[in-house]
């Protein structure tokens, strides 16, 4: 249950990054990327359903809990292996790894809630049903003109 | 430890979202969002997030200070008080008080913004202002003028009903950010999204139809729709009819702005002017919203009338999804308005040049006489104590030396003053100059209501106690008064609204019980009263229930590029700081995200000037120059470029060209020229 983006209701505002930020004792997991002058990008942890962080880190301090890539900080060694093996660049370590834990102890994460846009959410389907809405009504009201 | 949520509304834009403070021992530590709330659902953008980050910012002002020979001097709040009394008294005595200027602050609340104007009136001095002559002076008059009232005419949620929503000169998606969820889901049901700006903005990314217009063309461009929407006849007669005067003058004044000619002026191809005229006039359901994009122009108030005007041919007012929507920039911009921090008014939107205005309130307030007429702005105030006609001043929370056009007069003329006193929560460029500073508390640290962009009054509670000897602007402004011979006794801002409820007509039922959730939007004149979401329902507050249509003609702006000052600066904001960047700039996490000023330049102009991406460069106008760091962008177009206004430097650059109905400063055009600095 990674969280999912829609990109066509990024504004860029970076609301998510300091969100992140902010609940994490000043450590954040989001980084919104700008794509050119068109479009902006949060770049978050995919939860991978083959994570190989988990796969790198050799004292299982990052292992899979379900759907969830977790992260247990008792065991970290702080090596860094699973920064190289993050294929998106979303795993960090300074003395310990830092990693996107969906929020921990809290119903929502932070990033979904703060976004002003509504462009995050946990259901993978939601970008797509708006697109298909968006087309729907479009055709209703005479094209998008 | 137990942990209490406090509800207090954001300190930053004009939206109105609220959040709640969770304090643990006396300290606010964290967040949590309010999804319950109708504007924001909850959401908050990168500088809510962030607020927190000011509260406990080392560089807080703690103790009175005054101005020693080499620096500060900390000092008692009763040798401040005597301070003032000296300064700011003697100078009321010995040059009258239409010699002294007040600026109250759109940070404030709505109590102590009533009680500054209150003051200064009960003083004797017509010079009151608040920032809003930066931002939004000609949407009073504009709206004023042609619709009757100069708020926004419908609550943000409602942009979910509309089917077209045309946005100009705002950036709403940097500045407003919770607004596009509104917009995202009114494009969801099938609205066209039209977007005009000088600059590919991120709320351009949204756009069907993106406008992208020269900086200072708007007025050729609004009348360009207006020209195809009636050649094309997709007017709404009845409308018209019932609800308008001065249909006929509009059509003979946009007879000659014909697609192709307007295209000429402001660089739109003719073809998108059309479909934009088309797509705002046919739908079912069409709003405008603008911003200082529209307002900031030696053409500002014509700007906003041709917007009004677009709005009322088409009949699209007063009924869901439609109408005229100005974004207010501070949180209680609006508020500041409504309480009478306006050179032109009293509380209320009552004419200061009406002697039935000033007799109203003598015998509300209880006073022999107050004084009948329009004061001086806030920009005619800085250049009154330029020329030694403006002796003294009190500032609270303004900091016009960074935020006025053209600073190093700005700040020249600060420098004149016999005596200033500011009173602020951090050392501004403005407290720089000052004689005495107050230290003030910020949103969190007091108690009071706040009036949103969409007119929604809401109180915000008191979470934590102000550092050091800091007290609440309205402890202060209270303690001020009295010194000075008025007689204010409030024990509490609740106290202060019963009066605002007795004296001023829209605010008559906002009662601070009703006051506890999500606040009450205005007009709402008695307890019973459930507020006025949607206005102009019915008719305006005008002349036999008519709207004005107010026809207007293009003029260029002040300044062009020239031979020797090439391009034309544009300013405008980013989405991490806000406004002269005086708490965003102290903000970690904000400032970390964009750390220094920034110009935007076209990639063909760069590679002409050989700039290369990261370069510094100097940016020289006629008023004088600054540095900044060169982004290569095809946001903007050639010959344009762009830089944020919360640093210093922006505005050593910008005209002091003023629109001569609204007296804004034209931030948005000026000339200038850039070289590469090694």
């Amino acid at each position: 249950m990674p969280v999912y983006v829609d990109i066509s209701r990024c504004i860029g505002c970076r609301s998510c990054e300091v969100a992140c930020k902010r609940v994490h004792g000043g450590k954040g997991h989001v980084n919104v990327h700008m794509a050119g002058d068109h479009a902006s990008v949060p770049v978050f942890c995919h939860h991978c359903e083959e994570a190989t962080c988990t796969m790198a880190c050799f004292t299982g301090a990052l292992y899979k809990d379900g759907e969830r890539t977790a992260f247990d900080v008792e065991k970290c060694t702080g090596c860094g292996l699973c920064r190289l093996a993050c294929p998106f660049g979303v795993v960090w370590s300074d003395k310990i790894a830092h990693k996107c834990d969906l929020c921990a102890g809290r119903e929502t994460p932070t990033c979904i809630l703060s976004c002003p846009a509504n462009a995050l959410s946990t259901d993978f389907e939601l970008a797509s049903r708006r697109a298909r809405t968006r087309a729907a009504m479009a055709v209703a009201y005479g094209g998008r003109r | 430890m137990p942990q209490v949520l406090v509800p207090t509304v954001c300190p930053y834009c004009g939206a109105g979202c609220q959040f709640f403070i969770s304090v643990e021992k006396e300290r606010a530590t964290g967040i949590e969002y309010m999804p319950e709330h109708p504007a924001s659902e909850g959401a908050l953008c990168s500088k809510g997030n962030a607020s927190l980050e000011v509260i406990y910012h080392q560089d807080r002002l703690r103790y009175p200070l005054k101005k020693t020979g080499d620096g500060w001097a900390r000092i008692s709040w009763d040798e401040a008080m005597d301070l003032i009394v000296r300064g700011l008294g003697g100078a009321l005595k010995k040059f009258g008080p239409e010699r002294v200027g007040f600026l109250s602050s759109s940070k404030c609340t709505n109590e102590e913004n009533y009680l500054i104007e209150k003051m200064a009136r009960c003083l004797g001095s017509k010079n009151i202002d608040n920032c809003a002559r930066l931002c939004h002076a000609p949407s009073v008059v504009g709206l004023n003028r042609t619709l009757g009232a100069a708020g926004m005419t419908n609550p943000i949620p409602d942009l979910a009903n509309s089917k077209c929503v045309f946005i100009i000169g705002s950036n709403l998606a940097e500045n407003h950010a919770i607004l596009s969820r509104w917009i995202h889901r009114a494009k969801d049901s099938g609205a066209v999204v039209i977007v005009a700006d000088p600059r590919m903005t991120h709320t351009a990314w949204m756009a069907d139809i993106f406008l992208q217009l020269k900086p200072g063309t708007d007025v050729a461009l609004l009348d360009g729709l207006a020209h195809v929407i009636i050649k094309e006849g997709l007017i709404d007669r009845d409308y018209i009819a019932k609800w308008t005067r001065g249909y006929d003058e509009l059509v003979e004044a946009v007879r000659d702005y014909s697609p192709e000619k307007v295209s000429e002026i402001t660089g739109v191809p003719a073809e998108d002017i059309v479909r934009a005229a088309r797509a705002y006039a046919i739908s079912p359901a069409s709003v405008i919203l603008y911003s200082m994009g529209i307002t900031q122009h030696s053409t500002g108030t014509d700007n906003v009338q041709a917007v009004a005007n677009l709005a009322l041919i088409c009949g699209h007012l007063g009924k869901p999804g439609s109408g005229v929507m100005p974004l207010r920039g501070q949180n209680n911009v609006q508020g500041a308005c409504d309480m009478g921090a306006l050179a032109e008014f009293y509380p209320g939107y009552k004419k200061a040049d009406d002697p039935g205005t000033a007799k109203f309130f003598s015998s509300g307030w209880n006073v022999s006489s107050l004084p009948v007429g329009r004061g001086l702005t806030a920009t005619e105030m800085i250049d009154s104590a330029a020329s030694g006609d403006i002796k003294a001043m009190y500032i609270v929370g303004e900091d016009p030396a960074n935020s006025d056009p053209s600073s190093n007069h700005t700040r020249d003329a600060l420098e004149k003053l016999d005596f200033l006193v500011v009173q602020d929560i951090f050392m501004t460029a403005t407290v720089q100059l000052a004689d005495v500073v107050l230290p003030a508390a910020v949103w969190a640290e007091k108690e009071g209501t706040y009036t949103s962009t969409e007119r929604r009054v809401q109180w915000s509670q008191k979470a934590v106690s102000p550092p050091g000897e800091a007290l609440s602007d309205l402890e202060i402004v209270c303690d001020v008064a009295n010194h000075l011979g008025l007689d204010f006794d409030y024990p509490n801002a609740a106290a202060v609204l019963a009066e605002i409820n007795r004296l001023v007509p829209q605010y008559g039922g906002i009662t601070r019980p009703r006051l506890d959730g999500m606040g009450l939007i205005w007009p709402c004149p008695n307890e019973d009263h459930p507020g006025t979401p949607i206005l102009h329902i019915g008719g305006f507050k005008l002349q036999d229930s008519r709207a004005s249509i107010v026809p207007v003609q293009y003029r260029p702006a002040a300044e062009d590029a020239s031979w020797d000052y090439p391009f034309v600066l544009t300013t405008g904001r980013v989405a991490v700081h806000h406004n002269a960047g005086s708490m965003t700039r102290r903000s970690p996490s904000l400032i970390e995200r964009d750390p220094e000023l920034f110009m935007e330049i076209n990639t063909a102009d760069a590679a002409r000037l050989k700039i290369a991406d990261g370069d510094e460069v100097l940016v020289t106008s006629p008023r004088g120059e600054t540095s900044a760091r060169a982004r290569l962008t095809d946001k903007v177009k050639r010959g344009v470029v762009f830089m944020p206004f919360h640093f210093p430097g922006t505005n050593n650059l910008t005209s002091e060209v003023t629109d001569p109905e609204a007296k804004i400063p034209e931030f948005k055009v000026s000339a200038c020229k850039i070289s590469r600095r090694d």
